[in-house]
């Protein structure tokens, strides 16, 4: 038999060990509620945040209106990157709660070897990972048609893009804290330092080292939570920029000095702090993604079960 | 590819959990078409060396293999090797069925198969409910099943009778000794003798981590010696009369008996009755397999450890101030030979009062195994065949 056919079997049957239990819609309802409710909040109290994108400078030049450029996007971001705790944390207990529970021990009794297990446990996260990423980008989406009323809709280019860049962040959240929760190996301990850091280390340390660089990139770009937001932060701030450029009227062209400044006004408004821009953030979170599931794949290796 | 043995071969094992030596330098061969015995005491090192045969232990040296094989390279290990382990995990949201489902998929096998095994275990009524609620019995019975979804070559079994009731258990027995019969392997660890002298040929005994004895059962049981189990009056005066007789070979026993090698009831009767000793026991015990054990697996301890001639009423016979636990009182030196399968004292498990499971069905041999002639039969197994299935 070959190594595919192997693989997926273990696939399918990491994936009845998830329909099997409760966790995955438990974390999946939260998790909707929670990215519906943040884009609905925020994008109700849109003018606030609009109006200091829309009255910049760009946009005046460009001769364009607030409604002509789906500025409603940036709570499409922010949401996104909120709820990616949950798909974070299904991640984080695909190992460890069966190490928890000592269901590990037959999970390796019936695999060829653990290599190939993290492999099928990867494969089968990472369509988890997009599950949730769908899920939560459908759920926002629902938030801000509700919460602008409907005034302020993103445009379709736009939404594809960001929606992509938000289930792309979705699933290397997933990957990223399966490779936490195999380091680490228990539940809790695990739950509580990817919440400690989702939460609180990763926005503060993004928040402080921004500041200190006064809006540019920076290192906090370079961290898991920056990168990941900056992933979809720039995937924002580029398509609106964009729309801009194609849009524009006032002028023949927009400045590129102009449309640079905008876009990271817009960046930082998507919460893409510190970010190196939508490639840069793309390679280093996936970078992050993989240190983490090669970490712990090689604990998972040296780890007794007894 | 594995070499279709059955054949299991512990190699010069060792290994430290940081300063604990838990097996130290173990070797011995598991040959297919018997049931081997491995007991040792508590602590013995039996569950890790079991989980080094299972690679989920990795050894601090030697080698463990099944089939000529560690067990990350045996291509489809649940197909060669079945287990049952010690504190083994099930999602306590789970349901029984369900945990089949899953192992079902991860080997291979087709989903049938999980009512084969739970009906072979008795569970099929059980199957639904959330495994979480298992009785400790259950639970064992569910391991079981797992073990045995893809229909392994090769059984190791970690103190599977814990929490077994009575019919449980001699279901297994029949069960262990039937699967070994077709040429399979099984490898069952008790601490217990007398819970697997009725079903084990080859016996591999550890304490501390090193071999004690490795061989059959029956030359184990040949090499004992008869004693005599006497309740004196006094017992003191009951050695010193023993030994003007040259019978020197005198140890305390439990409940104020002493064991006494290499003589007769009826000499120490008579010897008693001229020391004007009363006697309240006696008995003549053969074979007692038991009490070999305990001489092997705390033997080490006897010439270092004070006489313990006229220790305190119900100090078991073996016990060692440096032992690291003393046996229970009683247990299990006192069970009477001839039964060697009463539950362990104190096992609460009975089946439900609602006979929420089933007993275990003869089914499993029905439902796989045509009635295999007496005497061994070779094991054979196709590459991607299901396993015995070929053969019915
Ligand atoms: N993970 C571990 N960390 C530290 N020490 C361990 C670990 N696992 C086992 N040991 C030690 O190794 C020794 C052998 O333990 P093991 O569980 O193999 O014994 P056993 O023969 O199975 O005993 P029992 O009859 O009680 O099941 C013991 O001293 C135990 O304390
Ligand atoms: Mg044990």
């Amino acid at each position: 038999m070959g190594r595919s056919a192997l693989m997926g079997k273990l696939v399918k049957a990491e994936f009845r060990k998830i329909l099997s239990t409760k966790l995955w819609w438990g974390l999946l309802i939260v998790a909707l509620l929670v990215a519906g409710s943040w884009a609905g909040m925020l994008s109700s109290v849109f003018d606030g945040i609009a109006a200091e994108l829309s009255g910049s400078e760009v946009m005046r030049l460009a001769g364009l209106e607030l409604d002509e450029i789906s500025f409603s996007v940036v709570f499409l971001t922010r949401a996104i990157n909120i709820a990616t705790i949950f798909p974070m944390l299904f991640g984080g207990l695909a190992i460890a709660s069966e190490l928890g529970r000592k269901t590990i021990t037959t999970s390796f009794l019936t695999a060829p070897n653990r290599t190939m297990l993290l492999g099928a446990k990867g494969i089968t996260y990472a369509i988890w990972g997009a599950i949730y990423g769908i899920a939560i980008i459908l759920a926002a989406t629902l938030g801000i048609v509700i919460g602008t009323g409907g005034d302020h809709l993103v445009g379709f280019t736009t939404w594809l893009a960001t929606a992509a860049a938000g289930v792309l962040s979705c699933v290397l959240w997933t990957l990223l804290g399966l490779g936490v929760g195999a380091l680490i190996g228990s539940p809790v301990g695990t739950v509580i330092v990817l919440l400690v850091y989702g939460l609180a280390l990763g926005p503060i340390s993004d928040l402080v080292f921004t500041g200190f660089a006064e809006g540019d990139a920076n290192v906090a770009g370079a961290l898991p939570n920056g990168a990941a937001n900056g992933l979809t932060g720039s995937t924002a701030a580029d398509t609106l920029a964009a729309e801009i450029q194609a849009n524009a009227t006032g002028m023949s062209s927009v400045s590129s000095d102009l449309l640079e400044g905008f876009q990271d006004t817009a960046r930082l408004a998507a919460g893409g702090l510190g970010s190196f821009g939508l490639f840069a953030s793309a390679a280093i979170f996936l970078a992050w993604a993989m240190l983490f599931l090669a970490l712990g794949l090689w604990r998972t290796q040296s780890r007794d079960i007894t | 590819m594995h070499d279709g043995s059955g054949r299991i071969e512990v190699r010069q094992l060792s290994k430290n959990f940081g300063s604990v030596q838990a097996v130290a330098n173990l070797s011995f061969t598991v040959e297919p078409g018997s049931v081997t015995g491995f007991l040792g005491p508590n602590g013995a090192g039996k569950t890790t060396t079991l989980r080094m045969i299972l690679g989920l232990v990795t050894p601090s040296e030697g080698t463990a293999t099944i089939n000529g094989l560690p067990h990350d390279k045996l291509g489809h290990p649940a197909r060669v090797v079945g287990s049952v382990l010690e504190n083994e995990g099930f999602h306590p949201k789970r349901t029984a069925r369900n945990h089949l489902k899953v192992y079902a998929a991860a080997i291979g096998v087709p989903d049938r198969r999980v009512e084969d095994v739970l009906a072979a275990v008795g569970l099929t009524e059980a199957g639904d409910r959330h495994a979480g609620g298992f009785s400790l019995g259950m639970r064992q019975r569910l391991a079981l099943a797992t073990a045995l979804l893809g229909d392994p070559q090769v059984l190791v079994l970690d103190e599977p009778a814990n929490g077994l009731d009575p019919e449980g258990i001699a279901w297994l027995r029949t069960f262990l000794r039937d699967f070994a019969k077709q040429g399979r392997t099984v490898l069952v660890s008790s601490h217990l003798l007398a819970e697997v002298e009725q079903t084990i040929d080859q016996v591999v005994i550890i304490s501390h981590g090193q071999t004690m004895y490795y061989g059959q059962l029956d030359d184990l049981r040949n090499a004992q010696r008869p004693r005599v189990l006497v309740l004196p009056s006094n017992q003191d005066a009951l050695s010193t009369a023993l030994r003007e007789e040259q019978i020197s070979e005198i140890e305390p026993a439990d409940n104020g008996r002493l064991a006494v090698m290499n003589t007769s009831a009826r000499q120490v009767g008579d010897i008693a009755l001229r020391a004007g000793v009363a006697i309240y026991g006696l008995e003549e015990r053969h074979a007692d397999l038991e009490n070999l054990f305990f001489q092997l697996t705390s033997g080490q301890y006897a010439a270092a450890a004070p006489q313990q001639y006229g220790a305190p009423h119900g100090m078991p016979y073996g016990t060692q101030p440096s032992a690291p636990y003393g046996a229970p009182p009683g247990a299990p030196y006192e069970a009477p030979p001839g039964t060697p399968y009463g539950p362990p004292p104190g096992t609460p498990y009975g089946a439900p009062p609602h006979g929420g499971y089933g007993p275990p069905q003869d089914g499993w041999s029905q439902q796989g195994t045509v009635p295999q002639p007496q005497g061994q039969q070779p094991y054979q197994q196709d590459e991607g065949n299901t396993g015995w299935e070929g053969q019915r």
